[in-house]
């Protein structure tokens, strides 16, 4: 598999290495991650990063994760980069919000690396 | 039609939800099985309490209290790293176990996970404090052991429409 190109967006750092470490056990290696702890930080991110795979919390402070996707869509930063939710909201309202906002998958907390691989990597076969 | 959950305060506060989600939540995320304990919920000198607000239709917080060696083999756990100390990176595990217990505890009822906000966390270290709520609806307080450590999950609500 080629090099795969990641953001994490999440608040907590300790998150943003659990993400990353289950990416890595879904068999997505070599990867470079880009790491952000918020909604806004991942735009600038973005400003200068290519990437093929974003994944973001949704409750964050300064910008939260439907945020982010709102901007990202209407700056058209990342065009055609999935983009899934990782989060403690789980319900239909939530789920439908982040979909509404261009997202393509969804992934609660907590969750295993196995429900990860599920969800990414179809993502990616089709990007 | 405006929704509430006064009809379905049985099963908001079913205690075991609470054992189901703390036992979820340290399966899937740190890959260790943790039972109720019948003991005091005091355990070490040194504590790191993590809260997490509820809002909307239920008011209130989920309070994740553990001790400094017990908060360390919990990061240790989450990120595979050792820990000398209880150092940002395990304030924030903590807080991230306590996101996770408070959104897995209210997604145990859809009509409380739809209409049911969570704060971003907040973490205390120290034992000098109090969470004093005036008149709680109800309140949650179950004591856990993995391994030879301890932790206490506290859920207050106090209010509830």
């Amino acid at each position: 598999m080629s090099e795969i190109r990641t953001l994490i967006v999440d608040d907590s750092s300790v998150m943003r290495k659990i993400v990353e470490r289950s990416l890595r056990q879904a068999g997505l290696d070599p990867l470079i991650v880009h790491e952000a702890g918020n909604g806004a930080d991942g735009l600038e991110l973005l400003k200068v990063k290519t990437v093929d795979l974003i994944l973001s919390d949704i409750n964050m402070p300064a910008m939260d994760g439907l945020e982010f996707l709102r901007q990202l869509r209407a700056q058209n930063l990342a065009p055609g980069v999935p983009v899934v939710m990782i989060t403690t909201e789980s319900s239909e309202e939530h789920v439908k919000q982040a979909i509404l906002a261009g997202a393509q998958g969804y992934i609660r907390k907590p969750f295993t690396a196995e429900q990860v691989k599920e969800r990414v990597l179809p993502l990616l076969d089709a990007a | 039609m405006a929704c509430s959950l006064r009809e379905s305060v049985h099963l908001v506060s079913d205690p075991r939800n609470l054992d189901a989600s703390v036992e979820e939540v340290f399966q899937l995320m740190l890959g260790v099985d943790c039972r109720r304990d019948a003991g005091p919920a005091e355990m070490e000198p040194e504590l790191v309490t993590a809260v997490v607000g509820f809002g909307g239709l239920l008011s209130g917080a989920c309070v994740f209290r553990t001790g400094g060696s017990a908060a360390m083999k919990i990061a240790a756990c989450m990120t595979g790293m050792e820990f000398a100390g209880i150092d940002d990176t395990v304030k924030d595990g903590i807080g991230e176990i306590c996101n996770m217990l408070a959104g897995a505890w209210k997604g145990k009822v859809p009509d409380l996970s739809a209409n049911c906000g969570l704060s971003v966390p907040a973490v205390i270290t120290g034992r000098d404090y109090n969470i004093h709520v005036q008149a709680p609806e109800f309140k949650l307080e179950h004591t856990y052991r993995f391994g030879d450590s301890r932790f206490a999950v506290t859920i207050v609500c106090d209010a509830i429409q």
